[in-house]
C-alpha cells in the first residue's frame, strides 16, 4: 500500500474534474480549471500534453475538447482508503457522525479489510484526562444539532453553564466546530449577535451546554470567520528571543509551529521569533513559554511581559516566604 | 531551468526541505551547505508552487527567506497534504488510469487481452498488452480492480458499491472533514474527501502541527512491521551531530505528544535489551527484518512499564530505575481550583492530596523525573516547593528558576512589591 502515490495526485485530481465535465471545453475552460485546481505552474505541464496528445484523454472537436470518460465516472477507493475507513470505525468519535446501522453498513461493505492501525498502537501520553463523553448520548445529540446548524447557518438557543458555574442563556450562530486533539476536547467557535449587530465569537465546550433548540433564524449575511480572528489578533506579536542551547531552537519551533510566527536568525546562537495571537489564546501561550524555563526569553509585548513578570514575582515571593512552611510536609 | 518538473519521485528527498522551511522558516540559501545550488533552487521553486497561497518571502541580508505562514487556527486543512500530491507519472500511467477504470465502470470482468482490444475499439488509443497487464496487476495490488482467476483466464473487475455509498451519505462526509485534520494519516482523509469533492468547512483544530504528516510514510510501514512482529532496522539522523546511525529494534507503540505533535516509536533495541524512543522526525528508512517469537511479551512488559514513564524517556540522568518527584503548588480556594483540577487533569496518573488550607501536594514515581521540568514550570507563581529524589532535577529547577529572576529583572525586593 503506497501513501506517496499518482492515484492521490493532484494532477490525476485536476485531471478527473476535467473529464468528469458533461459539457465540451475550451482550452480557455480547462486553463481556468487548471488554475484554480492545480500547483501554481501546473498549466505549463498539463497544457503541452493535452494539446500533443500525450495524455490521449479528449476527443478534439475543432477547439473544443470532450471527454472519452463516461458521465458516471467514479474511481473505486485502495486498499490503504478502506483500511483507513476500518480504522475509523474502531474509534470513539465515529458515532458523533454515524449512526450505528451506517457504522455497520461501512462495516460489512469493508468486509475483512484490516484496519490501517488500532487505538492501542498509539499511546497519547500527555493528554488531558477529562476528554470529553463521546458516549454519552445528550453529548451526541447536541453535538449533531451544532453541526446541523452551522451547515445551515442557523440561530441556535444555547442553555450553557459556565466554567464559573453560572448558566448562561444565548443566541448563537455555530461557525465551526473545534477540536483540540491536547485536551481532547471539542469546542463550539459561534458568533453571538449583540443589539448593536456587532459579531463577536465566543467559544463555547461542547459538554458544558446544558440543552440546545434549533430556532426558525438563519444568518443573513455571509460571515468570514478568518477575519474575526485575525482582527482579533494583538496588533504587537509576542516577541522572543531563543537562545540555541538544549536543542530550545527546534524545540521551540516545533511546539509553537500551531501559531502564525516569523522566525529571523540575531547571530550565530540566537534567533528573535514572533508569534501572533489574541487574548483566548494569551494563558495557554504564557504557561507554553514558561515551559522553557529561561531557554527563551520574553522581549515583547509589554502586557505579555509584564503577565510573566507577575508570575515570577509571585513565586519569588512564595519561596522566599514559605520555605518554612513547606518544609513542614516534606516527604523525605 | 528548461528541465524543472513540478512533480517528484521520492518522497524522502523534498521532506527535509519542507520541515526546514516550515519548521525554522530563516534559512536561507546559504543555509543549505550540503546541496547543490541547482538542487536547492528546484526544490525551493517546487514549494513556491505547491504551496503557493501559505509561502511568505522575508529579505534579509544574507538573502531572501523562505517560510509558510500557516496559522492552524484559520485553516480547514493542512496545507502540507499537497507535498503528498506530487507524485510523477507516466504518460501511459495516466492515460490507463482514468480509461482502464471508466472500461470497468459497469462491473463487469474483462481479461487483459479483451481490456486491451476494447481500449483500441473503445477509446482509439493502442497499448501493448504487456503494459495493460502491468497498470492491471499494478492496481489489483493496490485494490483498485479485483483479479479473478478462473482456470487459466485471469479477468479484472471493478466495484464502486463502496464508492457509491460513501457519495450517498452525507454523515461520512462530515467524519472525513474532521479526520483529515485530527488523526494520523489525515492525508489519507484527505484524499478521500476530494475523491467524494467534498471540503471541511465545518471544523477547525486546535493544537494542530501539521509538518508531522510528513512522516505518516514512516508510520505506515512501522505499523506494517508491528502488525507482523518484525523486528526492523532504523536509520536515524542525530538531531544535534547530523550523523546517520542504525539501530536493530522491534517496534512496539507510537508514542504522540500531544502539546508538540511530536511522535516517537516506542520499541525494544536488541543490543541494549532495553525500551527506546525513536523520534519519527529523525527516521530516514526502516528495513524490515525477521519476525520476533517474543512480541507479545515485550508488549506486556512495556504495558508494565507505561505508567512510570512521564514522557519517552526509560531511564532518568542519575539512572535510579525510578524517581519521585513531589510539588506543592498555592491555589487559592474555592475561585482557583482550576489550579487543582488541572493538576489532576495533566498530572499523568500523580496523587494531588489537599495538606492544608489552599495547599496541594502533587506526587508521582517516574523514569526520568527530569521530562517533567517543562510541565512543573508552568506552574510558576504558584509553586511553594519542588522536591525530587533525583537530586540534579531539583538543582537544575531552582537554577532555572534563579535564571529567569535575574533575565527578566525579579530580585527579592520587586518580589515583595
Amino acid at each position: 500500500m503506497e501513501l506517496f502515490s499518482e492515484v492521490y495526485s493532484c494532477y490525476y485530481r485536476v485531471l478527473r474534474h476535467l473529464l468528469c465535465s458533461q459539457n465540451p471545453l475550451t482550452i480557455k475552460e480547462i486553463y481556468n480549471r487548471i488554475c484554480q485546481e492545480g500547483f501554481e505552474e501546473s498549466l505549463l505541464s498539463i497544457i503541452p500534453k493535452l494539446e500533443n496528445g500525450s495524455w490521449d484523454l479528449f476527443r478534439r472537436d475543432g477547439e473544443l475538447y470532450l471527454s472519452k470518460l463516461s458521465p458516471s465516472f467514479c474511481t473505486p477507493l485502495t486498499d490503504l482508503e478502506k483500511s483507513y475507513l476500518k480504522a475509523l470505525l474502531a474509534d470513539p468519535r465515529i458515532l458523533l457522525f454515524l449512526d450505528p446501522g451506517q457504522a455497520e453498513t461501512l462495516n460489512r461493505l469493508l468486509g475483512t479489510v484490516r484496519p490501517l492501525w488500532r487505538g492501542e498502537q498509539f499511546c497519547y501520553y500527555d493528554r488531558f484526562a477529562d476528554g470529553d463523553p463521546y458516549g454519552d448520548e445528550t453529548y451526541r445529540r447536541h453535538f449533531r444539532l451544532l453541526l446541523k446548524a452551522q451547515k445551515n447557518r442557523q440561530f441556535v438557543d444555547i442553555d450553557y453553564n459556565s466554567p464559573k458555574g453560572n448558566r448562561v442563556h444565548h443566541y448563537y450562530v455555530p461557525m465551526r466546530l473545534e477540536y483540540s486533539t491536547k485536551n481532547d476536547k471539542f469546542r463550539l467557535l459561534a458568533l453571538e449577535q449583540n443589539p448593536h449587530r456587532t459579531n463577536k465569537l465566543e467559544t463555547l465546550n461542547i459538554d458544558r451546554i446544558a440543552s440546545i433548540r434549533l430556532t426558525e433564524h438563519t444568518l443573513s449575511s455571509s460571515i468570514d470567520i478568518n477575519s474575526i480572528i485575525q482582527n482579533s489578533y494583538y496588533k504587537e506579536p509576542l516577541t522572543l528571543r531563543i537562545a540555541n542551547k538544549r536543542n530550545a531552537l527546534e524545540r521551540a519551533m516545533l511546539h509553537f509551529a500551531n501559531y502564525e510566527k516569523n522566525t529571523v536568525k540575531i547571530d550565530e546562537n540566537t534567533y528573535e521569533c514572533r508569534i501572533y495571537y489574541n487574548q483566548s489564546m494569551e494563558t495557554e501561550l504564557l504557561i507554553e513559554v514558561m515551559s522553557f524555563g529561561p531557554m527563551l526569553t520574553v522581549i515583547g509585548n509589554k502586557r505579555f511581559l509584564d503577565n510573566l513578570k507577575t508570575r515570577l514575582k509571585r513565586q519569588r515571593r512564595l519561596i522566599f516566604q514559605d520555605h518554612t512552611f513547606t518544609s513542614m510536609f516534606r516527604c523525605y | 531551468m528548461s528541465d524543472f518538473q513540478e512533480l517528484i519521485k521520492n518522497f524522502p528527498n523534498i521532506r527535509e526541505y519542507v520541515r526546514d522551511f516550515f519548521v525554522y522558516g530563516f534559512k536561507t540559501r546559504n543555509d543549505f551547505k550540503d546541496k547543490s545550488p541547482r538542487t536547492y533552487d528546484n526544490q525551493r521553486r517546487r514549494l513556491e508552487s505547491w504551496l503557493a497561497p501559505y509561502i511568505r518571502k522575508d529579505y534579509v541580508p544574507e538573502g531572501s527567506n523562505l517560510s509558510l505562514a500557516i496559522d492552524s487556527n484559520l485553516l480547514d486543512t493542512n496545507p502540507l497534504f499537497q507535498v503528498w500530491k506530487t507524485k510523477s507519472f507516466t504518460d501511459n500511467d495516466i492515460v490507463l488510469h482514468f480509461l482502464i477504470l471508466d472500461l470497468l465502470q459497469n462491473g463487469r470482468a474483462l481479461t487483459v487481452e479483451a481490456i486491451t482490444d476494447m481500449l483500441l475499439s473503445e477509446y482509439e488509443t493502442l497499448f501493448d498488452i504487456q503494459t495493460v497487464r502491468r497498470k492491471c496487476n499494478a492496481y489489483a495490488k493496490e485494490g483498485l480492480l479485483q483479479k479473478q482467476k478462473n482456470g487459466k483466464t485471469v479477468a479484472f473487475s471493478l466495484d464502486n458499491t463502496l464508492t457509491n455509498w460513501l457519495n450517498a451519505n452525507e454523515n461520512i462526509h462530515d467524519a472525513l472533514a474532521f479526520y483529515q485534520m485530527a488523526e494520523s494519516f489525515g492525508i489519507i482523509g484527505n484524499a478521500l474527501s476530494e475523491q467524494l469533492d467534498i471540503q471541511n468547512q465545518a471544523f477547525r483544530m486546535k493544537h494542530s502541527f501539521f509538518v508531522h504528516t510528513l512522516e505518516d510514510g514512516m508510520l505506515l510501514e512501522l505499523l506494517d512491521a508491528m502488525d507482523k512482529e518484525l523486528m526492523v532496522r532504523l536509520e536515524i539522523k542525530g538531531s544535534k551531530n547530523e550523523q546517520l546511525n542504525t539501530a536493530n529494534c522491534i517496534p512496539l507503540q507510537i508514542f504522540t505528544s500531544t502539546r508538540s505533535g511530536r511522535r516517537f516509536l516506542c520499541a525494544y533495541t536488541c543490543t541494549k535489551r532495553r525500551f527506546t524512543c525513536y523520534r519519527l522526525d529523525a527516521i530516514k528508512k526502516i528495513t524490515p527484518l525477521e519476525r520476533t517469537e517474543d512480541y507479545g511479551e515485550l508488549l506486556a512488559k512495556l504495558s508494565r512499564n507505561r505508567p512510570y514513564l512521564w514522557g519517552v524517556s526509560f531511564q532518568g540522568q542519575e539512572r535510579q530505575r525510578l524517581d519521585t518527584l513531589a510539588m506543592t503548588i498555592w491555589a487559592l480556594e474555592p475561585t482557583e481550583n482550576y489550579i487543582v483540577d488541572r493538576l489532576k487533569r495533566e498530572g499523568r496518573g500523580g496523587t494531588v492530596t489537599k495538606i492544608a488550607r489552599n495547599t496541594y501536594l502533587y506526587e508521582i514515581q517516574v523514569f526520568d523525573c527530569n521530562e517533567m521540568l517543562p510541565w512543573a514550570r508552568t506552574f510558576i507563581g504558584r509553586i511553594l516547593s519542588l522536591e525530587c529524589t533525583a537530586k540534579s532535577v531539583e538543582k537544575r529547577f531552582y537554577n532555572d528558576l534563579e535564571t529567569m529572576y535575574r533575565m527578566y529583572g525579579i530580585d527579592e525586593k520587586a518580589s515583595n512589591t
